[in-house]
């Protein structure tokens, strides 16, 4: 029970901190989201109940009740240090974009930080939400506030940019809702309750798939993705490209689990989609000269490593979890030392105009690097993740048991695309830091920077190597493990 | 019981009436006296609370506007929230026709009403659809009621097609939604607003009792038919909105829209029917009370010139259909009995997977004008009527935080009194 009050408290938080001055609120907003933080380590390691009952609803919707099992903890774990550090790290940013902006800086901030709270603690509880219509509940909250966001404080025609990224993601939201209602009335569940669900039917799955697959989102459906998370406030794209599109991932990786059916039967259309998508993102890199849309194009390669996941059996599936946690931190990471050049460069978001920018914002430049050293699976939790997205590919096509068994010859085209996909994240990374911090520099000047603007980004990134390493990595994976139809269990 | 003390509230209405000629507060004073008797003799307590919520604030609203039958219009409004209370309490077919025809004509004359004057125009062309709406809808019913007795299909089909029809001209469901644009724009934003919300309530329950009572062999059949006005009537609404810039010819294609969700629970009226009706008659409800609140509030917020900005971006997002917002709710207890009916009926329910898909397209096209509209009309906070009126409003859409289960156990008894067991 202890647990509700520690989700709970970045509840509350939401309607209080708006009541205090900036710095107050700040400090509040990442206090109320690093308490559940070290309580869901202290899960992590001594255990707490799986599930605590909130209210019962009547069929097809069914017990409502939140669910802590070790999925829910690693993505509530990542959620949680994320949306603490750039709480911090949008003290400063957000002020300096108010006067920008021309705007009253202390009663903005009130209405920014009310939103950035109800905006990250939505996500929180979508985790741990046991029913599919609470997480549907909050996955929406998620929508708005960051679309209220973006439409208030975004760059370039940010009301477009806000309306487009709502338009595409209340299509995913709704399409959701639809293999949600009808998973609700397959005659076996007759609930929404996520214990209750036995079998999701293929119109579903296709329902809850293509829903997600805008969310998530693979080629195609990218389209409001790179605009999105360009010219939102940079704190939101903090927010936006490592945790909620990720969550897409996270539904799927719920629905996989209840039924696999579905992608055992369309694995290969699936799986060829996903890495083709991921490495057609991945150039896609190369071509762009805003650092931010950069990023943003990196998010659709990095989404296509858990769609790859996903197909990829019960090893795959833990993949999908760790790949989720790394891309997160990575990209947060990432995101805020865009941020940091845009507010210490007043505006800088042209690759073109940078270079070197390491001899001015070295501390900027050093977590940068450890941002990439995340989403290329190098020395951090990203290599966790990997191994397992690899661990999944032997075992689905190369082990004679396996259903989808095709040899070595059949296979090997497959790990090798996996392989180059992995690649292909780490060239573009060195690619970036060498375009954006080294090479010949433009101003050898050294700048005095906040240190809001890389203490939490060296946090996020120790957090992140500290998770590669036992106990922490032992007992998560132990964990998710245990979980049936992860790891060595067939689901 | 119930019928003496809704006759009791009657004689309170009128007499308030007559008496507003003098007082014009004795109006709006016994308005809301009659209405708290209303309420009393409501069975369904739920439903009633929202009708009586609803009446009030339209009466509050017209307290902003001064019209030449000040006072009178209190007893109108009045009058239509007590026959649309009234029409939750009656098992009876003449007594639901007598409500339709109750709440029907108090809006011909609040039509007409405006600052100082009378809007002679719009009431003649208002009048003159509405007419002919209620007739081809009585005689519909009458037809459809004759058929129960004495099957006739040629008969149960000119019956049904009448009734649609009736009820698709009154509340303005496309390709019949000729007069609603027109009306909308031109006439004042007060009586407008309570056109578009407590007057709708009634038209749609009407017809859903009637089809219920009179549902045939033949209803699956021919229920295409309204799939297909609902369908027309979703696109052409968020269509004609998306193109429109006027507020109120916004607000007057957004109710196009609206009519065709609503009109999608009368697709799911089949024989033998009860547990999809209970899913339809909740989401239908859910989707006029939200309809109406986020007109009232639009509509005031228009007459105001503007009103406090958030909850202007509440009002647009229960209409868009986020969660937890009553708008939502209604969207979702809709495609729960369209994907409940489509799936009972296996090969040929893809008609309602179809319906739901569109109800899903169309809430999506939605989006732009809603957020256009909260942007436009959104201001900064100033204490005064049109602000009173959106927090009421947007508390009634806010009762849904906390998940409408208590609703469904209300609408058992609604259910009950319709005469189908949820």
């Amino acid at each position: 029970m202890i647990m509700l009050y520690f989700l709970l408290l970045p509840l509350i938080v939401v309607f209080i901190a708006p009541l205090l001055r900036p710095k107050g609120a700040t400090y509040l907003s990442s206090a109320a989201f690093l308490i559940p933080f070290f309580s869901i380590l202290y899960c992590i390691f001594k255990g707490c109940p799986a599930e605590i009952h909130l209210m019962n609803f009547a069929p097809p919707i069914g017990e409502i009740y939140l669910n802590f099992d070790f999925i829910s903890n690693a993505f509530g774990l990542t959620i949680c240090i994320v949306s603490a550090m750039v709480a911090l790290f949008a003290l400063p940013y957000m002020e300096h974009r108010f006067e920008e902006m021309e705007l009253k800086v202390e009663s903005e901030f009130r209405r920014y930080i009310f939103l950035y709270d109800f905006y990250a603690v939505s996500m929180l509880w979508l985790v741990y939400s046991g029913n599919l219509i609470l997480l549907y509940v909050f996955l929406e909250i998620t929508l708005i506030t960051a679309f209220l966001l973006i439409y208030s404080y975004g760059y370039g025609n940010r009301k477009w940019v806000g309306l487009l990224y709502l338009i595409w993601c209340a299509i995913a939201g709704v399409l959701t809702l639809a293999g949600f209602i009808i998973i609700a009335f397959e005659p076996l569940n007759n609930t929404l309750a996520l214990s209750g669900i036995t079998t999701v039917g293929k119109l579903a799955w296709a329902f809850i798939l293509v829903g997600m697959l805008i969310e998530l989102p693979v080629l195609g459906p990218h389209i409001w993705l790179p605009w999105a998370h360009a010219e939102a406030p940079t704190p939101v794209s903090a927010l936006l490209s490592p945790l909620t599109v990720g969550l897409a991932g996270y539904v799927l990786l719920r629905t996989a689990l209840i039924d696999y059916s579905f992608i055992e039967d369309y694995r290969m259309y699936i799986l060829g989609y996903a890495i083709f998508s991921s490495i057609y993102a991945g150039f896609s890199v190369f071509k762009q000269t805003d650092f931010k849309r950069l990023l943003a194009y990196s998010t659709v390669s990095q989404m296509g490593y858990v769609l790859v996941a996903l197909c990829l059996g019960p090893f795959g599936l833990i993949g999908v979890v760790i790949q989720y946690m790394s891309h997160a931190f990575g990209k947060s990471i990432l995101f805020s030392s865009a941020g940091g050049i845009i507010a210490v460069h007043h505006g800088l978001r042209d690759l073109n105009k940078m270079g070197g920018l390491h001899d001015s914002i070295p501390a900027i430049s050093n977590a940068a690097v450890v941002g990439f050293l995340n989403l290329g699976g190098i020395l951090t939790v990203g290599m966790l993740g990997e191994f397992f997205i690899l661990r999944g590919v032997v075992d689905t096509f190369l082990r004679p048991e396996s259903p989808s068994f095709l040899g070595w010859t059949g296979s090997l085209p497959i790990i090798l695309a996996v392989i180059f996909m992995f690649i292909l994240s780490v060239w573009y990374g060195f690619w970036t830091i060498r375009k954006v911090f080294y090479g010949k520099p433009k101003d050898t000047k050294r700048l005095e920077i906040s240190r809001y603007f890389y203490v939490p980004l060296f946090i996020i990134g120790i957090f992140s190597v500290l998770l590669l390493f036992p106990p922490l990595s032992t007992m998560l994976i132990q964990g998710l493990n245990a979980i049936p139809g992860l790891g060595g269990v067939v689901p | 019981m119930e019928l003496a003390m809704m006759l009791l509230a009657l004689a309170i209405l009128t007499l308030g009436s007559v008496g507003s000629f003098k007082y014009r507060w004795i109006g709006l004073c016994t308005a809301i006296v009659a209405l708290v008797v209303g309420l009393a003799a409501c069975r369904s307590l739920y439903y009633g609370v929202f009708i009586f919520a609803i009446g009030i604030i339209n009466l509050f609203s017209l307290v902003g506007i001064r019209s030449k039958i000040k006072g009178v219009d209190y007893g109108l409004v009045g009058l239509m929230a007590l026959a649309t209370m009234y029409i939750a309490n009656t098992g009876d077919f003449a007594l639901v026709l007598a409500a339709l025809v109750l709440v029907s004509v108090p809006t011909y004359i609040l039509v007409m009403v405006r600052e100082g004057g009378a809007n002679v125009e719009v009431g003649i062309k208002y009048i003159t659809f509405m007419v002919f709406a209620t007739v081809l809808f009585l005689i519909g019913a009458v037809i459809l009621a004759y058929t129960k007795n004495s099957f006739d299909g040629l008969l149960y089909i000119l019956g049904y097609v009448m009734l649609v029809m009736g009820l698709s001209l009154e509340v303005g469901v496309a390709p019949l939604h000729e007069w609603v644009p027109d009306v909308f724009t031109s006439a004042d934003p007060i009586p407008i607003s309570i056109i578009a919300s407590l007057a709708k309530i009634v038209p749609f329950f009407a017809a859903l009792w009637i089809l219920i009572y009179t549902a045939s062999t033949l209803t699956s059949s021919i229920t295409i038919f309204t799939a297909v006005l609902a369908a027309i009537s979703m696109f052409t609404g968020n269509i004609g909105a998306l193109t429109s810039k006027e507020h109120a010819r916004v607000l007057a294609y957004s109710t196009v829209a609206n009519m065709g969700y609503v009109l999608t629970c009368l697709v799911v009226v089949i024989k033998p029917t009860p547990e999809f009706i209970g899913f339809a008659l909740m989401g239908g409800l859910l989707m006029l009370f939200a309809n109406a609140a986020g007109k009232i509030g639009f509509f005031n917020a228009i007459k105001g010139e503007g009103a406090y900005s958030p909850l202007m971006y509440l009002l647009a997002f229960s209409f868009i259909g986020v969660p937890p917002l009553m708008g939502f709710w209604g969207k979702f207890f809709i495609l729960s009995s369209l994907v409940k009916v489509g799936l009972f009926m296996a090969e040929a329910g893809y008609v309602y997977i179809v319906v739901a898909a569109l109800i899903v397209i169309n809430s999506a096209i939605s989006i732009p004008y809603y957020i256009r509209l909260a942007s436009e009309l959104g201001i900064g906070w100033e204490t005064n009527l049109t602000n009173f009126i959106a927090v009421s409003v947007v508390i009634i859409i806010l009762i849904t935080v906390v998940p409408p289960n208590w609703f469904f156990e209300g609408m058992r008894v609604l259910a009950q009194t319709i005469g189908i067991g949820i």
